[in-house]
Protein backbone atom coordinates (compact mmCIF):
# COMPACT_ATOMS: atom_id res chain seq x y z
CA UNK A 1 0.00 0.00 0.00
CA UNK A 2 2.41 2.28 0.91
CA UNK A 3 4.76 1.36 -1.52
CA UNK A 4 1.77 2.03 -4.20
CA UNK A 5 1.24 5.49 -2.42
CA UNK A 6 4.85 6.75 -2.67
CA UNK A 7 4.98 5.17 -6.44
CA UNK A 8 1.93 7.36 -7.37
CA UNK A 9 2.92 10.87 -7.06
CA UNK A 10 5.89 10.55 -9.37
CA UNK A 11 7.05 14.11 -10.00
CA UNK A 12 7.53 13.74 -5.31
CA UNK A 13 9.44 11.29 -6.18
CA UNK A 14 11.80 12.69 -9.02
CA UNK A 15 11.81 15.90 -6.39
CA UNK A 16 12.88 13.79 -3.85
CA UNK A 17 15.94 12.49 -5.65
CA UNK A 18 16.82 15.98 -7.01
CA UNK A 19 16.97 17.41 -3.14
CA UNK A 20 18.81 14.93 -2.53
CA UNK A 21 21.59 15.72 -4.58
CA UNK A 22 21.41 19.25 -3.61
CA UNK A 23 21.84 18.41 -0.05
CA UNK A 24 24.72 16.14 -1.42
CA UNK A 25 26.43 19.36 -3.31
CA UNK A 26 26.05 21.77 -0.39
CA UNK A 27 27.68 19.63 2.26
CA UNK A 28 30.35 19.03 0.07
CA UNK A 29 30.77 22.97 -0.64
CA UNK A 30 30.20 23.27 3.16
CA UNK A 31 32.34 21.18 4.09
CA UNK A 32 35.11 22.22 1.38
CA UNK A 33 35.25 25.61 2.80
CA UNK A 34 35.64 24.98 6.79
CA UNK A 35 38.86 22.57 5.80
CA UNK A 36 40.11 25.65 3.48
CA UNK A 37 43.62 24.65 3.07
CA UNK A 38 43.76 22.57 5.88
CA UNK A 39 43.39 19.26 4.01
CA UNK A 40 43.20 16.99 7.26
CA UNK A 41 41.84 17.65 11.07
CA UNK A 42 41.41 15.52 13.87
CA UNK A 43 42.95 13.21 11.42
CA UNK A 44 40.05 13.47 8.83
CA UNK A 45 40.98 14.15 5.57
CA UNK A 46 38.85 16.40 3.88
CA UNK A 47 37.81 13.47 1.15
CA UNK A 48 36.58 11.00 3.96
CA UNK A 49 34.74 13.94 5.55
CA UNK A 50 32.93 14.69 1.49
CA UNK A 51 32.64 10.57 1.03
CA UNK A 52 31.00 10.55 4.80
CA UNK A 53 28.55 13.20 4.14
CA UNK A 54 27.30 11.89 0.83
CA UNK A 55 26.52 8.39 2.26
CA UNK A 56 25.34 9.73 5.51
CA UNK A 57 22.41 11.73 3.03
CA UNK A 58 21.79 9.30 0.71
CA UNK A 59 20.61 6.84 3.83
CA UNK A 60 18.98 9.05 5.58
CA UNK A 61 16.86 10.11 2.65
CA UNK A 62 16.04 6.48 2.09
CA UNK A 63 15.11 5.94 5.64
CA UNK A 64 12.99 9.08 6.14
CA UNK A 65 12.10 8.33 9.27
CA UNK A 66 9.84 10.56 9.75
CA UNK A 67 7.83 10.71 6.93
CA UNK A 68 6.45 7.32 6.51
CA UNK A 69 4.66 6.70 9.97
CA UNK A 70 0.59 6.83 9.31
CA UNK A 71 -0.19 6.29 13.18
CA UNK A 72 -0.87 9.89 13.68
CA UNK A 73 -3.02 10.71 10.88
CA UNK A 74 -4.87 7.20 11.61
CA UNK A 75 -5.49 8.04 15.07
CA UNK A 76 -6.71 11.41 14.11
CA UNK A 77 -9.21 10.54 11.66
CA UNK A 78 -10.77 7.18 13.25
CA UNK A 79 -8.94 5.03 10.09
CA UNK A 80 -7.40 3.17 13.53
CA UNK A 81 -10.58 1.55 13.61
CA UNK A 82 -10.03 -0.61 10.58
CA UNK A 83 -6.58 -1.59 11.64
CA UNK A 84 -7.58 -2.75 14.62
CA UNK A 85 -10.06 -5.44 12.94
CA UNK A 86 -7.59 -6.73 10.57
CA UNK A 87 -6.08 -10.06 11.32
CA UNK A 88 -2.28 -8.89 11.18
CA UNK A 89 -0.99 -7.20 14.35
CA UNK A 90 -0.96 -3.58 14.21
CA UNK A 91 2.34 -2.71 14.74
CA UNK A 92 3.19 -5.39 12.01
CA UNK A 93 1.10 -3.44 9.52
CA UNK A 94 2.53 -0.18 10.11
CA UNK A 95 6.10 -1.75 10.32
CA UNK A 96 5.34 -2.89 6.62
CA UNK A 97 4.11 0.12 5.60
CA UNK A 98 7.33 1.33 6.84
CA UNK A 99 8.92 -0.95 4.55
CA UNK A 100 6.89 -1.04 1.36
CA UNK A 101 8.22 3.51 1.72
CA UNK A 102 11.16 2.39 1.92
CA UNK A 103 11.36 -0.34 -0.87
CA UNK A 104 9.47 2.03 -3.39
CA UNK A 105 12.46 4.65 -2.74
CA UNK A 106 14.84 2.33 -2.69
CA UNK A 107 15.21 1.74 -6.91
CA UNK A 108 15.29 5.11 -7.21
CA UNK A 109 18.15 5.69 -4.59
CA UNK A 110 19.94 3.15 -6.32
CA UNK A 111 19.89 4.95 -9.90
CA UNK A 112 20.64 8.63 -7.71
CA UNK A 113 23.61 7.28 -6.24
CA UNK A 114 26.15 7.49 -8.94
CA UNK A 115 25.16 11.15 -9.25
CA UNK A 116 25.39 11.46 -5.66
CA UNK A 117 28.55 10.28 -5.86
CA UNK A 118 29.98 12.44 -8.83
CA UNK A 119 28.35 15.74 -6.80
CA UNK A 120 29.69 14.54 -3.18
CA UNK A 121 32.57 12.38 -3.32
CA UNK A 122 33.22 8.80 -2.30
CA UNK A 123 36.10 6.22 -1.59
CA UNK A 124 35.79 2.72 -1.43
CA UNK A 125 35.65 1.03 1.88
CA UNK A 126 39.31 0.55 3.00
CA UNK A 127 38.72 -3.37 2.82
CA UNK A 128 36.27 -6.38 2.13
CA UNK A 129 35.49 -6.48 5.50
CA UNK A 130 34.53 -3.48 6.18
CA UNK A 131 32.17 -3.48 3.19
CA UNK A 132 30.33 -6.42 4.79
CA UNK A 133 30.36 -4.91 8.21
CA UNK A 134 28.95 -1.91 6.64
CA UNK A 135 25.92 -4.95 5.23
CA UNK A 136 25.53 -6.10 8.33
CA UNK A 137 25.55 -2.25 10.27
CA UNK A 138 23.02 -0.79 7.70
CA UNK A 139 20.81 -3.53 7.73
CA UNK A 140 20.84 -2.96 11.89
CA UNK A 141 20.88 0.40 11.41
CA UNK A 142 17.20 0.34 9.36
CA UNK A 143 15.87 -1.57 12.05
CA UNK A 144 16.49 0.68 14.40
CA UNK A 145 15.04 3.48 12.80
CA UNK A 146 12.17 2.15 11.80
CA UNK A 147 11.54 0.80 15.44
CA UNK A 148 12.03 4.34 16.44
CA UNK A 149 9.54 5.98 13.81
CA UNK A 150 7.08 3.51 15.18
CA UNK A 151 7.26 4.13 18.73
CA UNK A 152 6.82 8.31 17.81
CA UNK A 153 3.86 7.38 15.72
CA UNK A 154 2.49 5.64 18.80
CA UNK A 155 2.54 8.63 20.83
CA UNK A 156 -0.38 9.65 18.81
CA UNK A 157 -2.42 6.95 20.64
CA UNK A 158 -2.22 9.82 24.04
CA UNK A 159 -1.46 12.69 22.42
CA UNK A 160 -3.97 12.40 19.49
CA UNK A 161 -1.99 15.57 17.90
CA UNK A 162 1.55 14.89 17.63
CA UNK A 163 3.04 17.00 14.66
CA UNK A 164 5.59 18.82 17.64
CA UNK A 165 6.93 15.35 18.49
CA UNK A 166 7.81 14.02 15.35
CA UNK A 167 9.45 17.38 15.06
CA UNK A 168 11.51 17.15 18.27
CA UNK A 169 12.19 12.90 17.08
CA UNK A 170 13.17 14.19 13.60
CA UNK A 171 15.30 16.92 14.71
CA UNK A 172 16.85 14.53 17.32
CA UNK A 173 17.32 11.63 14.92
CA UNK A 174 19.07 13.49 12.12
CA UNK A 175 21.39 15.59 14.44
CA UNK A 176 22.25 13.22 17.35
CA UNK A 177 22.13 10.25 14.68
CA UNK A 178 25.51 11.95 13.47
CA UNK A 179 24.15 12.22 9.93
CA UNK A 180 25.19 15.97 9.76
CA UNK A 181 28.28 16.32 11.54
CA UNK A 182 29.86 13.04 12.53
CA UNK A 183 30.29 12.39 16.34
CA UNK A 184 34.43 12.85 16.22
CA UNK A 185 33.74 16.51 15.53
CA UNK A 186 31.36 16.90 17.76
CA UNK A 187 32.26 19.12 20.60
CA UNK A 188 32.57 16.85 24.10
CA UNK A 189 29.39 16.67 25.93
CA UNK A 190 27.31 16.81 22.88
CA UNK A 191 29.43 13.51 21.86
CA UNK A 192 28.89 12.09 25.09
CA UNK A 193 24.72 12.67 24.89
CA UNK A 194 25.12 11.06 21.58
CA UNK A 195 26.83 8.34 22.19
CA UNK A 196 24.35 6.76 24.80
CA UNK A 197 21.08 7.78 22.99
CA UNK A 198 19.84 4.94 19.89
CA UNK A 199 20.54 7.81 17.17
CA UNK A 200 23.99 7.18 16.09
CA UNK A 201 23.21 3.79 15.74
CA UNK A 202 20.97 4.55 12.84
CA UNK A 203 23.66 6.68 10.37
CA UNK A 204 27.11 7.07 12.18
CA UNK A 205 27.41 3.67 12.78
CA UNK A 206 27.28 2.32 9.53
CA UNK A 207 28.95 5.28 7.40
CA UNK A 208 31.79 5.32 9.94
CA UNK A 209 32.13 1.48 9.65
CA UNK A 210 31.84 1.49 5.60
CA UNK A 211 34.78 4.62 5.68
CA UNK A 212 36.92 1.95 7.60
CA UNK A 213 36.77 4.32 10.63
CA UNK A 214 35.15 1.78 13.01
CA UNK A 215 37.31 -1.25 12.84
CA UNK A 216 38.96 -4.17 14.95
CA UNK A 217 37.12 -4.51 18.28
CA UNK A 218 35.41 -1.27 17.95
CA UNK A 219 33.62 -2.75 15.18
CA UNK A 220 32.47 -5.59 17.40
CA UNK A 221 31.20 -2.99 19.89
CA UNK A 222 29.70 -0.59 17.49
CA UNK A 223 27.85 -3.63 16.16
CA UNK A 224 26.56 -5.02 19.42
CA UNK A 225 25.44 -1.87 20.69
CA UNK A 226 22.95 -1.68 17.76
CA UNK A 227 21.74 -5.64 18.04
CA UNK A 228 21.05 -4.11 21.62
CA UNK A 229 19.53 -1.11 20.46
CA UNK A 230 17.13 -3.45 17.91
CA UNK A 231 16.64 -5.71 21.28
CA UNK A 232 15.56 -3.04 23.31
CA UNK A 233 13.68 -0.87 21.25
CA UNK A 234 11.29 -4.14 20.14
CA UNK A 235 10.88 -4.72 23.84
CA UNK A 236 9.34 -1.28 24.23
CA UNK A 237 7.69 -0.95 21.74
CA UNK A 238 5.64 -4.04 22.43
CA UNK A 239 5.39 -2.79 25.98
CA UNK A 240 4.04 0.80 24.44
CA UNK A 241 1.78 -0.89 22.24
CA UNK A 242 0.25 -3.37 24.74
CA UNK A 243 -1.12 0.27 27.01
CA UNK A 244 -1.97 1.76 23.72
CA UNK A 245 -4.14 -0.49 22.73
CA UNK A 246 -6.36 0.60 25.91
CA UNK A 247 -5.98 3.88 24.67
CA UNK A 248 -7.33 3.80 21.46
CA UNK A 249 -10.13 6.52 21.22
CA UNK A 250 -11.54 6.14 17.57
CA UNK A 251 -12.57 9.73 16.43
CA UNK A 252 -15.52 9.46 13.96
CA UNK A 253 -16.76 6.86 11.43
CA UNK B 1 -9.08 41.70 6.27
CA UNK B 2 -12.03 40.84 8.28
CA UNK B 3 -12.08 37.78 7.05
CA UNK B 4 -8.92 36.90 8.02
CA UNK B 5 -9.34 38.16 11.24
CA UNK B 6 -12.24 35.73 12.02
CA UNK B 7 -10.73 32.89 10.38
CA UNK B 8 -7.74 33.20 11.95
CA UNK B 9 -9.49 33.08 15.48
CA UNK B 10 -11.23 30.26 14.78
CA UNK B 11 -7.98 28.37 13.88
CA UNK B 12 -6.30 29.90 17.04
CA UNK B 13 -9.02 28.20 19.00
CA UNK B 14 -9.39 25.02 17.19
CA UNK B 15 -5.55 24.01 17.97
CA UNK B 16 -5.96 25.21 21.45
CA UNK B 17 -7.47 22.34 21.89
CA UNK B 18 -4.95 20.17 21.68
CA UNK B 19 -3.29 22.48 24.23
CA UNK B 20 -0.47 19.95 25.21
CA UNK B 21 0.66 19.29 21.76
CA UNK B 22 0.63 23.65 21.43
CA UNK B 23 3.71 23.40 23.85
CA UNK B 24 5.22 20.34 22.30
CA UNK B 25 4.72 22.45 18.85
CA UNK B 26 6.34 25.48 20.06
CA UNK B 27 9.28 23.23 21.57
CA UNK B 28 9.86 21.12 18.51
CA UNK B 29 9.74 24.09 16.38
CA UNK B 30 12.38 25.88 18.26
CA UNK B 31 14.55 22.57 17.64
CA UNK B 32 13.90 21.81 14.60
CA UNK B 33 15.33 25.50 13.61
CA UNK B 34 18.06 25.21 16.41
CA UNK B 35 20.10 21.93 14.91
CA UNK B 36 21.17 24.35 11.67
CA UNK B 37 22.96 26.67 14.42
CA UNK B 38 24.33 23.72 16.57
CA UNK B 39 25.57 22.56 12.90
CA UNK B 40 27.44 25.23 12.82
CA UNK B 41 28.35 25.74 16.50
CA UNK B 42 29.85 22.28 15.77
CA UNK B 43 31.54 22.77 12.85
CA UNK B 44 33.09 26.28 13.48
CA UNK B 45 34.15 25.48 17.30
CA UNK B 46 36.43 23.15 15.11
CA UNK B 47 37.54 25.10 12.47
CA UNK B 48 37.05 28.43 13.60
CA UNK B 49 36.02 30.30 10.65
CA UNK B 50 34.10 29.90 7.09
CA UNK B 51 34.65 31.56 4.32
CA UNK B 52 36.18 34.28 6.53
CA UNK B 53 32.99 34.37 9.02
CA UNK B 54 33.44 33.77 12.30
CA UNK B 55 30.62 32.24 14.55
CA UNK B 56 29.34 35.64 15.79
CA UNK B 57 28.55 36.63 12.30
CA UNK B 58 27.47 33.63 10.90
CA UNK B 59 24.90 33.48 14.13
CA UNK B 60 24.00 36.93 12.62
CA UNK B 61 22.92 36.11 9.16
CA UNK B 62 21.31 33.09 10.52
CA UNK B 63 19.23 34.80 12.68
CA UNK B 64 17.97 37.31 10.09
CA UNK B 65 17.16 34.47 7.92
CA UNK B 66 15.15 32.49 10.89
CA UNK B 67 13.37 35.96 11.37
CA UNK B 68 12.32 36.39 8.06
CA UNK B 69 11.29 32.83 7.86
CA UNK B 70 8.98 32.62 11.07
CA UNK B 71 7.77 35.95 10.06
CA UNK B 72 6.09 34.45 6.78
CA UNK B 73 5.53 30.86 7.87
CA UNK B 74 3.64 32.40 10.76
CA UNK B 75 0.21 34.08 8.77
CA UNK B 76 0.93 31.03 5.80
CA UNK B 77 2.31 27.84 7.30
CA UNK B 78 -0.78 26.19 5.65
CA UNK B 79 0.61 26.82 2.47
CA UNK B 80 1.81 23.25 3.16
CA UNK B 81 -1.56 21.76 3.17
CA UNK B 82 -2.68 22.81 0.06
CA UNK B 83 -2.19 19.48 -1.75
CA UNK B 84 -4.10 17.80 0.49
CA UNK B 85 -7.05 20.81 -0.19
CA UNK B 86 -6.62 20.55 -4.10
CA UNK B 87 -6.92 16.62 -4.07
CA UNK B 88 -10.07 16.06 -1.45
CA UNK B 89 -11.60 18.59 -2.94
CA UNK B 90 -12.07 20.63 -0.27
CA UNK B 91 -11.18 23.65 -2.14
CA UNK B 92 -14.83 23.19 -3.61
CA UNK B 93 -16.13 24.93 -0.41
CA UNK B 94 -13.52 28.56 -0.55
CA UNK B 95 -14.87 28.68 -3.66
CA UNK B 96 -18.31 29.27 -3.02
CA UNK B 97 -17.56 31.26 0.54
CA UNK B 98 -17.65 34.54 0.30
CA UNK B 99 -13.67 35.39 0.95
CA UNK B 100 -10.43 35.17 -0.76
CA UNK B 101 -9.87 31.31 -0.76
CA UNK B 102 -6.37 31.91 -0.09
CA UNK B 103 -7.63 33.60 2.67
CA UNK B 104 -9.46 30.66 3.50
CA UNK B 105 -6.66 28.42 3.03
CA UNK B 106 -3.94 29.69 4.91
CA UNK B 107 -6.67 29.86 8.11
CA UNK B 108 -7.46 26.86 7.80
CA UNK B 109 -5.40 25.20 10.77
CA UNK B 110 -2.80 27.44 12.09
CA UNK B 111 0.90 25.36 13.51
CA UNK B 112 1.62 27.13 15.90
CA UNK B 113 4.73 25.26 15.85
CA UNK B 114 5.76 28.38 13.44
CA UNK B 115 5.71 30.89 16.50
CA UNK B 116 8.25 28.85 18.08
CA UNK B 117 10.75 29.83 14.97
CA UNK B 118 9.39 33.48 15.21
CA UNK B 119 10.26 33.49 18.75
CA UNK B 120 13.68 31.66 18.73
CA UNK B 121 14.79 33.57 15.47
CA UNK B 122 13.62 36.75 17.37
CA UNK B 123 15.30 35.95 20.56
CA UNK B 124 18.59 34.80 18.51
CA UNK B 125 18.55 38.08 16.75
CA UNK B 126 18.83 40.19 19.85
CA UNK B 127 21.45 38.39 20.94
CA UNK B 128 23.82 38.03 17.86
CA UNK B 129 22.80 41.69 17.12
CA UNK B 130 25.03 42.79 20.25
CA UNK B 131 27.84 40.16 19.53
CA UNK B 132 28.38 40.94 15.73
CA UNK B 133 30.53 43.87 14.59
CA UNK B 134 27.87 45.61 13.06
CA UNK B 135 27.88 49.94 13.49
CA UNK B 136 24.52 50.26 15.17
CA UNK B 137 22.82 53.82 14.05
CA UNK B 138 18.95 54.36 13.34
CA UNK B 139 19.34 53.96 9.88
CA UNK B 140 21.05 50.17 10.31
CA UNK B 141 17.97 49.34 13.08
CA UNK B 142 15.71 50.63 10.00
CA UNK B 143 17.58 48.72 7.09
CA UNK B 144 17.65 45.45 9.41
CA UNK B 145 14.10 45.79 10.24
CA UNK B 146 13.11 46.36 6.76
CA UNK B 147 15.63 43.43 5.24
CA UNK B 148 13.39 40.83 7.58
CA UNK B 149 10.33 41.76 6.33
CA UNK B 150 11.20 41.86 2.24
CA UNK B 151 13.41 38.40 3.19
CA UNK B 152 10.14 36.99 4.84
CA UNK B 153 8.48 38.18 1.44
CA UNK B 154 11.38 36.64 -0.48
CA UNK B 155 10.59 33.43 0.79
CA UNK B 156 7.07 33.33 0.87
CA UNK B 157 6.74 34.19 -3.03
CA UNK B 158 9.00 31.00 -3.92
CA UNK B 159 6.39 29.22 -1.55
CA UNK B 160 3.27 30.48 -2.57
CA UNK B 161 4.51 29.88 -6.04
CA UNK B 162 5.28 26.66 -5.60
CA UNK B 163 1.75 26.14 -4.14
CA UNK B 164 0.64 27.15 -6.72
CA UNK B 165 1.65 24.35 -9.08
CA UNK B 166 -0.70 22.13 -6.84
CA UNK B 167 -3.30 22.78 -9.55
CA UNK B 168 -1.36 20.89 -11.96
CA UNK B 169 0.56 18.65 -10.31
CA UNK B 170 -1.37 17.81 -7.10
CA UNK B 171 1.49 17.07 -5.69
CA UNK B 172 3.85 19.98 -4.29
CA UNK B 173 4.87 18.90 -1.00
CA UNK B 174 8.47 17.48 -2.08
CA UNK B 175 9.05 20.84 -3.97
CA UNK B 176 7.98 22.65 -1.08
CA UNK B 177 10.10 20.87 1.17
CA UNK B 178 13.01 21.17 -0.89
CA UNK B 179 12.68 24.95 -1.21
CA UNK B 180 12.58 24.92 3.22
CA UNK B 181 15.57 22.62 3.02
CA UNK B 182 17.45 24.97 0.48
CA UNK B 183 16.30 28.05 2.41
CA UNK B 184 17.34 26.14 5.92
CA UNK B 185 20.60 25.09 4.68
CA UNK B 186 22.41 27.21 2.16
CA UNK B 187 20.24 30.58 3.61
CA UNK B 188 22.66 29.64 6.63
CA UNK B 189 26.26 30.21 4.91
CA UNK B 190 27.82 33.41 3.63
CA UNK B 191 27.50 32.35 0.05
CA UNK B 192 30.62 33.88 -0.56
CA UNK B 193 31.74 30.16 -0.24
CA UNK B 194 29.85 29.14 -2.90
CA UNK B 195 31.67 29.01 -6.74
CA UNK B 196 30.66 31.30 -8.86
CA UNK B 197 27.65 30.08 -10.66
CA UNK B 198 26.20 28.68 -7.51
CA UNK B 199 26.25 31.89 -6.28
CA UNK B 200 24.63 33.60 -9.44
CA UNK B 201 21.74 31.26 -9.27
CA UNK B 202 20.95 31.48 -5.91
CA UNK B 203 20.98 35.52 -6.00
CA UNK B 204 19.03 35.87 -9.58
CA UNK B 205 17.50 32.18 -10.10
CA UNK B 206 16.49 31.29 -6.78
CA UNK B 207 16.70 34.84 -4.77
CA UNK B 208 17.84 33.12 -1.81
CA UNK B 209 20.86 35.40 -1.16
CA UNK B 210 18.08 38.53 -0.68
CA UNK B 211 16.75 36.83 2.64
CA UNK B 212 19.94 37.33 4.71
CA UNK B 213 23.17 37.11 2.53
CA UNK B 214 22.99 40.40 1.07
CA UNK B 215 21.70 42.91 4.04
CA UNK B 216 23.83 41.29 6.32
CA UNK B 217 26.80 41.92 4.09
CA UNK B 218 25.33 45.59 4.07
CA UNK B 219 25.28 45.36 7.72
CA UNK B 220 28.54 44.05 8.54
CA UNK B 221 30.36 45.95 6.23
CA UNK B 222 31.15 43.15 4.19
CA UNK B 223 29.99 44.51 0.58
CA UNK B 224 33.01 44.46 -0.43
CA UNK B 225 33.34 40.38 -0.94
CA UNK B 226 30.10 40.95 -3.39
CA UNK B 227 30.32 39.36 -6.68
CA UNK B 228 27.33 41.99 -7.37
CA UNK B 229 27.46 45.85 -7.20
CA UNK B 230 26.66 47.14 -3.33
CA UNK B 231 23.65 48.64 -4.20
CA UNK B 232 21.66 45.34 -5.17
CA UNK B 233 22.64 44.55 -1.52
CA UNK B 234 21.39 47.70 -0.12
CA UNK B 235 18.03 47.12 -2.43
CA UNK B 236 17.20 43.38 -0.99
CA UNK B 237 14.24 44.90 0.72
CA UNK B 238 12.68 45.85 -2.54
CA UNK B 239 13.40 42.60 -4.10
CA UNK B 240 10.58 40.95 -1.98
CA UNK B 241 7.79 43.20 -2.93
CA UNK B 242 8.45 42.34 -6.50
CA UNK B 243 8.78 38.74 -6.12
CA UNK B 244 5.41 38.45 -4.11
CA UNK B 245 3.54 40.79 -6.35
CA UNK B 246 5.00 38.29 -9.07
CA UNK B 247 4.04 35.32 -7.01
CA UNK B 248 -0.10 36.49 -6.10
CA UNK B 249 -0.71 36.58 -9.98
CA UNK B 250 0.62 32.96 -10.59
CA UNK B 251 -1.02 31.94 -8.06
CA UNK B 252 -4.01 33.17 -9.24
CA UNK B 253 -3.79 32.22 -12.82
CA UNK B 254 -2.72 28.46 -11.96
CA UNK B 255 -5.96 28.42 -9.59
CA UNK B 256 -8.22 28.86 -12.87
CA UNK B 257 -7.20 25.16 -13.69
CA UNK B 258 -8.41 23.74 -10.16
CA UNK B 259 -10.51 20.29 -11.69
CA UNK B 260 -12.13 19.10 -8.26
CA UNK B 261 -11.91 15.83 -7.39
CA UNK B 262 -16.02 15.66 -7.07
CA UNK B 263 -18.23 14.67 -3.94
Amino acid sequence: MQFATVLTYRTDYLLTAVLLLVQVYLLRVVWTAVYADRGVADGITVHTMIAYATLATVQYTLFSPWRFSQIPERVREGKVAMDLLRPVGFCGQMLAAQVGGTAALAPFMVLALPFALLVGGATAPPSAGAAVAYAVSLLLAYAISQLLALLVGMVAFWTVENTGIFMIYRVAAQFLSGALVPLWFMPGPLRVLAQVLPFQATAYTPTATYLGEIHGSGLAVALGVQALWVGLLTALARLVWSRAVHRVVVQGG
Amino acid sequence: MRAYRILLGAAVRAELQYRANFLINVIGGICYQGVGLAFIWAVLSQFGTIGGWSLREVAFLYAIRLTAHGLWIVPFGQLISVDEVVRQGEYDRYLVRPANPLVQLITRRIHLTASGDLLGGLLLLAIASTQAPVAWSPGAVAFLLLAVVGGAMVELSLQLAASAMTFRLLSTMSLKFGIDAVFNEVGSYPLKIFGGAARFGLTFVFPLAFVAYLPSTVLLDRTGELAVPAWLAWGSPVVGGVLLTGAYLFWSRQSRHYKSSGH
